[in-house]
């Protein structure tokens, strides 16, 4: 039989081989023309499983302290590393783990909401990188992901795709999740193959409600277990990239309540006893140094007292949050033990993808959207919003999306510096892997140090599946991978490093490493701050990259990043700096902040479309496809047919009670609510009945001025006669919600105005023709286009904690 | 100077209602003689609730009435000044509320967050030092004062109150 080529994708079928004459007088058959691709002998079964938002020092598995079990027990039976590297931020990281290219290579210097101008930041995937479910898939894996994929780009996510990026289109034959960047745990805004399917019909069963953790393990097994009765020897590759533990933080209570107490200590005490652990563990050096708190992040001494509680519940959640993920992770590889197959599946197991996440701002919040739209809030006022949704206690809970505070991201960073975003140290930059593969791993059990990086998992797995990458996908020549293999590190714990080099950069944060030394160069900007002031010295013309101090440190005998070297060995630093602008040229990193680029004027075209109609039956639009109304005056108005005895139900609604909007009928009245991101909740009421027969409706908003957040006169019409009216002192000036969509006749998931949540989804008992969007231009072009920039600046600002 | 004889009107705004009933039950467990307190707030859904110190504990704020003294809260919206779009640029919008002169419901409608609440405490100056350090929790707090004796002094002093509201609003 001849050697299959698996250089060129799809595999090329071998021409007929049989006869085919006039009739069957002679005609003989070739049965290899009904068979299909199979992979090389051999080729194990693949568990590829990604955590979010979570740190070096978080699972027990790596001394911290949460229980993970099943990671615990993973690594007993297989190794851990603990010099394994991702690139800072959410896409980026997972662009590079599924293509095995370098994030910015592979469209992804940002995330799949931010489409930039620049070839490394069009969150677009060049055909030229195929990625690794794709290249499976062509040689005969079935493929499926779960849970969080956040690389197909926002204004993409709709039937009318395109579906290229989708996870179908990235050679998964089977996707189960939700697109974004995060998703509620309990009303996710589900999607299914190339459909938005919303939000599932548990979440409206009271005694066994939706979680979407459990949903992604139900389904990973549903769907292992219908392949293997399908075909018992296909191997399968899947990706379980869980929704946690990004926020909003979501697990019921009882996980939590594990942790009561665990975390009244604080930040800084937690980060001691992490390191302790991390020491005695052996998952770090012993003479390795715990580094400092900077000043950004406060002491925990300074907390007064009677708001330690709020703080301490914030990471209890977040722990009990996380331990569920391990326990569903855990339900996955039972199944596959189950399937007789445990041993004959590579298992790697990334906790992290960008250390964890500082975005909840020095509070946290009872919304991790307020954040982003610009609203800041004190402790004591997250802590009285936190009780209006609920108290303390609830936090996790359906009617909160929390995020804890950036101090408790930074303890679960330990023993780095920093977290998420910044690229220029290991907090943001080093997760813990664990990996089982029994056939290669003669010391279970075992650590692993080599330098690893994220971009060498895909080939590793290629490698062990004796696949070669291919040369040409779909006609289209291929970049190499610029991952190498660490499969000699499996079976040889001082095998030499394949990595000696890597850049890294995040939103200007940047690294260059090379042989043990890491240059590190952070902007000043704090994470989590996007103030005009903090960009100011980022602009073009006034930024020079090259006098941003700089940090340098030898890893080999500092694990941590504890010493600066940098003035020592001030060669060292130019060496590596000139090496870091050479790669960047290679992999496309530049420009450098092309993230931030719409803050310095470099903005899309502004949308020519100023009025949208939907039918009846549209639902789950997801937010960040809805009419663009922030900061504008806009009309809504709805066709109606009211039948005899009146109607009810809602007409159109976006999101939730912690940001969104419903034009509803409650007791025969034309009713708006608006909730501005949960921290205020405006309703205007019709002051007469809906008639019935044919009726059109109006809300009008009349913003007071062409600025972000701009409040307004809200009028409501029926038949064009004014018929109630309201002001709304804000408005949301950026995004109502990271993943609860619109509806049309419904308010799917989570409602906006709890005054109908015992009846939702409160569908409309009449006839929706159609409801028609129009927003209204300002009187002048520059305010056009001033909040044409506005609403891109918050763009980056939903992105950048995405 | 503020003579000890004169009447302070403290209001205090919150997100929750809870806040708003934790610093109400504060203030009336601080040991000072109140002329008169009241919390109003509202549910998730939008229901309104008001509590008031069942009698006035002196005769000077009985020309109000019991639900009366709730009216105090009806000022600018309690809790309008929260700054909104810091991170973009955008300032807090400055426009308030406009007087109203209806029954509670509609007033306290309009003036009350959903999901909020609002304190109003009437007391002689003389009690400041045992009433203000009660009231912890209120994201908004003025304290209005007027000299005088009885409706007239707590009417002033409320008014006083209301404007330094509308001030901060601003």
């Amino acid at each position: 039989m001849a050697e299959i080529d698996r250089s060129k994708l799809p595999i090329r079928r071998a021409p007929f081989q049989g006869v085919a004459n006039r009739t069957l007088e002679g005609s003989q058959p070739d049965w290899s023309l009904i068979g299909h691709s199979t992979p090389p002998d051999g080729a194990p079964n693949v568990l590829l499983v990604l955590i979010d938002d979570a740190g070096f020092g978080n699972p027990e598995t790596f001394g911290g302290p949460i229980a993970t079990p099943n990671y615990t027990r993973l690594a007993g039976e297989g190794l851990r590393y603990n010099r394994f590297h991702v690139t800072a931020l959410c896409s980026p990281t997972r662009a590079a783990l599924l293509t095995g290219r370098n994030n910015h290579a592979a469209g992804f210097g940002s995330v799949g909401e931010f489409s930039g101008g620049f070839p490394g930041y069009s969150a677009n995937l060049p055909q030229e990188c195929a990625p690794l479910p794709r290249i499976l898939r062509d040689n005969g894996y079935s493929t499926a992901a779960f849970g969080k994929w956040h690389l197909t780009p926002d204004g993409q996510q709709g039937p009318a795709g395109p579906f290229d990026h989708w996870p179908n289109g990235w050679g998964f034959d089977y996707f189960y999740g939700f697109l974004g960047g995060d998703a509620s745990q309990w009303d996710t805004c589900l999607a299914e193959n190339q459909k938005i399917i919303g939000t599932p019909a548990e979440f409206y069963d009271e005694e066994h409600p939706y979680y979407l953790p459990d949903a992604m393990a139900d389904k990973t097994i549903e769907w292992l277990h219908g392949v293997r009765a399908q075909d018992a020897k296909k191997p399968f590759f899947v990706y379980f990239s869980t929704g946690c533990s990004h926020a909003p933080h979501h697990v019921a209570q009882a996980w939590a309540d594990k942790y009561k107490g665990k975390f009244d200590q604080g930040w800084d005490k937690l980060r001691e006893e992490t390191f302790a652990r991390q020491k005695a563990l052996g998952v770090i050096p012993a003479d390795a140094e715990l580094t400092t708190r900077n000043a950004a992040f406060p002491a925990w001494d300074d907390v007064p007292e009677h708001l330690k509680p709020f703080y301490a519940r914030q990471m209890e959640v977040y722990a009990g949050f996380s331990e569920n993920a391990d326990h569903n992770v855990g339900r996955v590889i039972n199944a596959v033990e189950e399937l007789g197959e445990l041993d004959n599946t590579l298992i790697l197991w990334i906790w992290g993808d960008n250390g964890a996440s500082m975005e909840g701002t020095i509070t946290g919040s009872f919304n991790e959207m307020t954040m982003q739209n610009g609203i800041p809030l004190s402790d004591e006022m997250q802590l009285q919003l936190t009780e209006r949704y609920g108290g303390v206690d609830a936090w996790g809970g359906p009617l909160m999306d929390p995020h804890y505070g950036a101090a408790w991201a930074w303890a679960g960073n330990t023993p780095f510096q920093w977290g998420k975003q910044v690229g220029s140290h290991l907090g943001g930059t080093r997760n813990p892997l664990v990996v089982r593969w029994p056939a290669l791993v003669t010391d279970a059990g075992g650590l692993r140090s080599q330098f690893t990086h994220v971009i060498d998992v895909a080939p590793t797995i290629l490698d062990i599946a004796g696949i070669p990458q291919p040369t040409h996908v779909d006609g289209i020549e291929q970049e190499p991978m610029h991952g190498k293999p660490f499969t000699s590190s499996l079976t040889d714990a001082a095998a030499p490093e394949h990595r000696t080099q890597q850049y890294f950069e995040t939103i200007g944060n940047r690294a260059m490493y090379k042989d043990g030394w890491w240059l590190a160069v952070k902007t000043e900007r704090i994470p989590w701050v996007i103030t005009p002031e903090a960009l100011k010295p980022y602009a073009p013309g006034v930024w020079d990259p090259d006098d941003d101090p700089v940090e340098l440190y030898y890893l080999p005998d500092d694990f941590t990043q504890a010493r600066d070297l940098a003035a020592q060995n001030p060669e060292k630093v130019k060496e590596l700096k000139d090496l870091f602008w050479q790669e960047a040229e290679r992999y496309k990193v530049l420009p450098l902040l092309a993230t931030l680029s719409t803050f310095f004027g470099m903005l899309p075209p502004l949308p020519a479309i100023t009025k949208l109609e939907f039918r009846g039956d549209v639902q789950n639009v997801l937010s960040g496809m809805i009419p663009r109304i922030y900061n504008h005056s806009y009309a809504i108005s709805a066709d109606l047919v009211v039948p005899k005895g009146g109607v009810e139900g809602v007409i159109v609604a976006e999101a939730d009670h912690l940001g969104g909007f419903s034009l509803f009928v409650q007791d025969g009245k034309l009713t708006h609510t608006y909730s501005m991101m949960g921290v205020f909740v405006y309703r205007q009421v019709a002051d007469q009945a809906l008639p019935e027969g044919d009726v059109t409706v109006r809300m009008e908003f009349k913003a007071d001025a062409p600025k972000p957040a701009t409040g307004g006169e809200v009028t409501l019409f029926i038949n064009d006669q004014p018929v109630g009216n309201g002001y709304m002192e804000h408005t949301v000036p950026i995004r109502f919600s990271a993943y609860a969509g619109m509806d049309i006749g419904r308010d799917n998931g989570g409602v906006v105005d709890r005054g109908y949540d015992a009846k939702k989804p409160f569908a409309f008992t009449g006839t929706i023709k159609k409801v028609v969007f129009d927003i209204k231009p300002h009187l002048s072009d520059q305010d056009e286009q001033d909040l044409h920039a506005a609403a891109h600046h918050g763009h980056v600002a939903h992105a950048l904690s995405a | 100077m503020t003579s000890d004889k004169a009447t302070d009107v403290l209001i205090g705004g919150y997100l929750s209602a809870e806040a708003a009933h934790e610093d109400y039950e504060s203030v009336l467990h601080c040991g000072a003689p109140l002329e008169g307190a009241a919390v109003v707030s509202k549910d998730l859904e939008g229901n309104l609730s008001v509590e008031q110190t069942d009698h006035m504990v002196r005769e000077g704020a009985e020309g109000l009435g019991a639900i009366g003294l709730a009216v105090g809260l009806f000022a600018p919206p309690l809790l309008a000044a929260t700054a909104v779009g810091a991170l973009i640029g955008a300032g807090a919008g400055a426009a308030l509320h406009k007087k109203t002169e209806s029954k509670i419901e509609k007033a306290a409608g309009e003036t009350i967050p959903i999901g909020g609440g609002g304190l109003i405490v009437v007391y002689k100056h003389a009690q400041a030092q045992k009433v203000e350090p009660a009231v912890t929790r209120a994201i908004k707090k003025v304290v209005g004062e007027a000299e005088g004796s009885h409706v007239k002094a707590l009417k002033a002093a409320l008014a006083d109150a209301q404007k330094k509201m509308a001030e901060q609003a601003g």
